[in-house]
């Protein structure tokens, strides 16, 4: 057949493929292959529809067939290129192209792209050989500059040493000199060449460049070569000719950016400027220069505000900042000249919703004035009624709120508050009437301040009354609102903490939070999401939550390196170090890596724990252990406020009172891998590329990577055992004796050759040498059976103490739902930990007995623990959702019900599904543990 | 006072209090660093000196040599820092741009025909409806109006160009 032809008949496969129908791209292709079996084009076609149809084993095998015939067509090329994407192999991408350059050096695209897969790949060093190659071929000024940002992404790299890093940027700092042309200059090649100056401390000649005709041009005009001129400004100590520029720009440009007022205040404050008042040397200003300083600061700054008036707010800001500053350099001033700035500041921007931000750092006033100034607060009421006079009267409150002292903050006089902005509420909304439908009703705030309040009053004296009633005002104000995602936000920490999952996820799930948001947000609902998992009553909810937050983890892996990639060839030098830092945050994201641990822990509560379950998720665990987080979860995205010096509403609504970070997920980790390494067979040196779909992870330069990893799990470090809760803390202690004891059996069972732990270090191994019977088994004998760790029963005993003293002691639902879930979470482990043991052949032929009967008592009695505690939770879950509780909970919202929004039958409403909520997650809970504790495993 | 900086990367991590907003979108990854990758000078971040962000634009430079032009894809704030003249400074620096660095001869911009206040604030700044584009926001699905379609007015600004002043972009730089 014709090339021409067989190209006729493959353009259907790419229109299969383009609108998502593998399977007949499979059929194409496999009718073709027949006949041209030999044919690259047609195998790389395959080999995209295979990965698309997510058959990753068998697509990997054809890329790999395809890869070593070292294809040069094109279309074989291109699809094969797509395949490895998909796949995350970016090692064999490169492989695809260098080939291929290799076979047509004259073949600029090949060299190109060539280049752009090593930069996929973050090779930075062989990318700035090849983009040398390329300059030397094919002369075009380009690739001397992406050779250059290379060498500094190199010099960058957290695995490159300190000497190393110094050769490299000198490097860098060469080739740039050498072939800069000043005439050609565009900006971010000027960014580029500054940065490398920066960065190996030429700060006078990153200056000069930056003062050149160009530099001078790119600096007004693109704020990051601006931005960088102002860190150089900084790391030069030139801040008094800064502040002159920054002068010229507030007068004659009118520029009012913050940061110029921020230079001009620097300049003022100078360490070198301050007078010194210990001792007398020379070099220290005297001090009537420095107050003289001062002064010309103040007067700059007057003149601005009062031109600017209620136009701008900087040089009114700047004011206080000045006088912030005086403070903290002990200069005495006029202590009502504060005052009267703040006064005149709220007079003027007090209808904004920014003034409470904008004046809170400076309302730490002396005692002098502060009562003058609560008082001026206190003076501004919400009449006549209008939108300005609401705004103001919000800002007023939050101010005065932000300097209550601890005294005043009892759970009566938060009551007392909280009716308060309730009432402001009720009267503030017949204003919002009007407004578009859309626009924010300002009167949220108080709603938003009262459900604050409310929880501050519940953190006092642990009464949940105070909630109860938050809530109802939330969702009266929700409904009035469905927009203000800040509502949500609260409504979703409250019910966390009054146990009620289901509902915090309704409101959740009202933010629409999507995309990037996942990462950074998700922690709201997600931290510890086993507590409340309904999971093994096969209700995944929680479980499929996890999952879909965790897709934009594999969007950053598809797409970042492919804008790096546009970054390199649109010549944005100014955005590819950031466009790397950002992949790598998200990819070691801590968030990502807590749900996944969440996902495990629900996972093994709902699905058989088959082999392949045990293997995948070990690798995917030992992989994350070595992996060195980044944090990056919003914690500032609900405004806080709560009093100076008190816990913020978010740590007020976090259970346990802490988040789980990093040393709670490294405890976790520990836990499963422990837990799952008894229970696999897997060779820890073969296991991990067999099984993996993409590369491997960049490995970070972690300190005590040279330790085996089967060490490293024995190390407990205080970080780890700080974040874990006291029933946390005594399950890991469980695990490790668990583990502890049923070691050296895994070992003797485990098949020859395979076994996944480390060599004991005095080279005594049990294994070491044994002579096999062929059927992977051990012809010695059994290591001699010892006595179950007390600890391990007395682990079940001691929860079960626990959990039945939470109940009697009224505790929190999110407290007894946490000693049950984990002692759930105990019997599970141990299913995992012991199944090898199940086997009786196996049992027979090892001598294994009398083990194995330890294993079933314990286990019996484990499982009665286990199931007592759920019995329990369903027999309280009866309590729940009752008239009687009801009841109660419009009792708790009496008060409220003065006004006339607030109805009996709403209170109603909103109790009966509070209870409904909480009764179903103890009833769901307890019904998951009677079904697990009656699995047969 | 308000911090006017690059946008940048990182700013995806942190600009939760704009975009839960119901008027802001939160796209995919690709769509920010499509224009990090190629105007990162078309867009600004605004920050409170206290750390948080208050609002971005995001724009690019379009369009052959008789049309040429800067775009402003989203101009966003967040409601707790609005009416305070943010909108109104970002607009400006990418007017600037567009002007200085492009040689754009206008600024355009896509809004909903529904969006009162955007239209005013635009039309404050100079902005003329050019023509209204039908279901312009339908493709993008449900729009805060609960409408799944919608028009969109495209407005237009000439930006005044004195004669003689040099463009500083490559041609490979706006393709
Ligand atoms: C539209 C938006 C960007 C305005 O931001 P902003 O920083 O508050 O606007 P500014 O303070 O710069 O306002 C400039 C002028 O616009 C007008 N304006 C802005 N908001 C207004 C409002 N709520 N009501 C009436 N006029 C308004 C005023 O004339 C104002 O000048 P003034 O304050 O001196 O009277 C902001 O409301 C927003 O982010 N909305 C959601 C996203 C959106 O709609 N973006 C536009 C999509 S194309």
């Amino acid at each position: 057949m014709s090339t021409l032809a067989l190209e006729r008949q493959i353009r259907p496969i790419y229109d299969s493929l383009d609108s998502g129908s593998h399977k007949s791209a499979l059929l194409a292709c496999n009718k073709l292959l027949k006949k041209h079996p030999k044919n690259d084009h047609l195998k790389a076609l395959k080999a995209l529809a295979l990965t698309r149809a997510q058959k990753f084993e068998e697509a990997i095998a054809l890329c790999e067939e395809v890869l070593a015939t070292k294809p040069t067509d094109d279309g074989a090329i291109n699809a094969l290129m797509h395949a490895l994407r998909h796949l995350g192999r970016f090692a064999d991408l490169v492989k695809l192209f260098e080939d291929a350059f290799k076979q047509q050096p004259d073949n600029d695209e090949l060299g190109r792209q060539a280049f752009f897969a090593n930069v996929r790949a973050g090779n930075w060093k062989a990318a700035q050989l090849l983009a040398n190659k390329l300059n030397k071929q094919f002369h075009n000024d380009r690739y001397i500059f992406w050779g250059i940002m290379c060498t500094v992404l190199q010099a960058n790299d957290p695995m490159t040493t300190a000497e190393m890093r110094e050769i490299l940027l000198k490097l860098a700092h060469r080739l740039i000199t050498t072939s800069w042309k000043p005439a050609e200059v565009h900006a971010d090649r000027l960014y580029l060449f500054v940065t490398i100056l920066q960065q190996l401390g030429l700060y006078k000649d990153a200056r000069e460049l930056l003062n050149t005709e160009s530099g001078r041009f790119h600096c007004a005009r693109n704020l990051s070569c601006d931005y960088l001129r102002r860190d150089i400004m900084r790391a030069g100590d030139w801040q008094r000719e800064e502040a002159e520029t920054a002068e010229q720009r507030i007068l004659s440009k009118r520029d009012r950016n913050w940061l110029e007022f921020v230079s001009i205040l620097d300049a003022t404050f100078l360490p070198s400027a301050l007078p010194n008042e210990t001792t007398c040397e020379s070099n220290s200003s005297s001090p009537s220069s420095f107050l003289q300083r001062v002064e010309k600061t103040r007067d700059l700054f007057t003149k601005v505000a009062e031109e600017d008036g209620s136009h701008e707010r900087a040089a009114w800001l700047g004011l206080m900042e000045l006088e912030r500053r005086c403070g903290v350099h002990g200069i005495v001033s006029e202590p009502s000249r504060l005052l009267d700035l703040l006064k005149r500041y709220f007079r003027i921007f007090g209808d904004k919703a920014a003034c409470f931000e904008d004046l809170r750092p400076y309302t730490d006033l002396g005692s002098d004035v502060l009562a003058d100034w609560l008082a001026f607060l206190e003076g501004i009421t919400h009449s006549p009624p209008s939108n300005t006079a609401l705004s103001r009267f919000i800002n007023a409150h939050k101010l005065l709120r932000h300097g209550l002292s601890v005294a005043q903050l009892t759970p009566d006089q938060e009551e007392i508050r909280a009716a308060d902005l309730v009432r402001g509420y009720f009267e503030a909304l017949p204003l919002e009437k009007d407004l578009p439908n859309l626009e924010l009703q300002p009167a949220d705030d108080l709603a938003v301040l009262a459900g604050q309040v409310y929880a501050n009053a519940f953190t006092l004296d642990n009464a949940a009354a105070h909630l109860h009633k938050a809530i109802v005002v939330l969702e009266y104000a929700s409904k009035k609102s469905p927009q203000s995602y800040q509502i949500h936000l609260e409504l979703v920490r409250i019910y966390r903490l009054l146990g009620a999952p289901q509902l915090a996820l309704d409101h959740y799930r009202l933010l629409n939070v999507k995309q990037i948001q996942n990462d950074t947000l998700s922690y709201l609902i997600l931290s510890r999401s086993t507590n409340f998992s309904l999971a093994a009553t096969g209700d995944l909810t929680y479980a499929s939550e996890c999952l879909e937050s965790s897709h934009i983890y594999f969007s950053n892996s598809q797409e970042t390196s492919e804008f790096i990639v546009k970054a390199f060839s649109m010549e944005k030098y100014s955005q590819i170090s950031e466009l790397v830092v950002f992949e790598e945050r998200l990819d070691n994201s801590l968030q990502r890596d807590l749900v996944k641990i969440e996902h495990v822990r629900l996972r093994i509560s709902h699905e058989p724990i088959t082999p392949e379950l045990v293997d995948m998720e070990l690798i995917e665990l030992k992989f994350i252990f070595d992996r060195l987080h980044h944090d990056n979860r919003d914690l500032e995205v609900l405004p806080n406020y709560q009093p100076r010096g008190q816990l913020s509403f978010l740590s007020q609504t976090t259970l346990f009172g802490r988040e789980p970070a990093t040393g709670w997920l490294s405890a976790f980790l520990k836990i499963y891998i422990k837990t799952l390494s008894e229970a696999s067979d897997l060779d820890p040196s073969v296991e991990d590329d067999k099984l993996l779909i993409g590369d491997r992870p960049r490995q970070c330069c972690s300190p005590d990577a040279s330790i085996p990893l089967m060490e490293r799990l024995t190390i407990q470090t205080t970080e780890e055992l700080s974040e874990l809760t006291e029933n946390e803390l005594a399950l890991f202690h469980y695990v490790n004796d668990l583990t502890d004891w049923l070691d050296p059996f895994h070992n003797f069972l485990r098949p020859q050759g395979e076994s996944p732990k480390q060599a004991p270090k005095n080279g005594q191994s049990s294994n070491d040498g044994v002579p096999s019977d062929g059927n992977g088994k051990k012809l010695e004998d059994a290591p001699p059976i010892t006595e179950p760790p007390d600890s391990i029963l007395s682990y079940f005993k001691n929860a079960h103490a626990k959990f039945t003293g939470a109940v009697e002691g009224r505790r929190p639902f999110y407290e007894i739902l946490h000693i049950a879930t984990l002692t759930q979470e105990a019997l599970l482990l141990f299913f995992i930990c012991t199944k090898r043991f199940k086997d009786a052949s196996i049992v027979r032929i090892n001598k294994l007995g009398v083990l194995a009967q330890h294993i079933k008592s314990l286990r019996s009695s484990a499982a009665d623990v286990v199931g007592q505690i759920g019995a329990q939770l369903i027999n309280i879950s009866e309590l729940e959702g009752t008239a009687d509780k009801r009841r109660q909970f419009i009792e708790h919202c009496e008060a409220l019900q003065t006004h006339t929004e607030i109805t009996h039958e709403y209170v109603l409403e909103v109790g009966k599904r509070l209870t409904e909520s909480q009764r179903k997650v103890l009833e769901g809970v307890g019904r998951g543990i009677e079904r697990i504790r009656k699995t047969p495993m | 006072m308000s911090i006017i900086r690059p946008f940048r990367a990182d700013d995806l991590f942190k600009f939760n209090n704009i975009n839960l907003d119901i008027w802001t979108e939160t796209y995919g990854l690709g769509f920010y660093f499509n224009y990090l990758s190629r105007w990162p000078d078309m867009c600004s971040t605004a920050q409170h000196p206290n750390g948080r962000l208050m609002g971005y634009v995001i724009g690019k430079a379009e369009g052959s040599s008789h049309d040429f032009h800067g775009h402003v894809t989203a101009l966003t704030v967040a409601p707790e820092y609005r009416r305070l003249s943010l909108a109104r400074t970002l607009m400006n620096f990418l007017e600037t741009v567009s002007d200085e660095v492009y040689g754009g001869l206008f600024v355009d911009l896509y809004v909903r025909c529904t969006n009162a206040i955007a239209i005013d604030l635009y039309e404050g700044l100079g902005y003329s409806v050019y023509r209204r584009v039908r279901e312009y926001y339908g493709s993008l699905g449900l729009g805060p109006g609960g409408k799944d379609e919608e028009d969109a007015f495209d407005m237009r600004k000439p930006l005044v160009r004195p004669n003689g002043r040099d463009m500083i972009v490559s041609a490979h730089d706006v393709s």
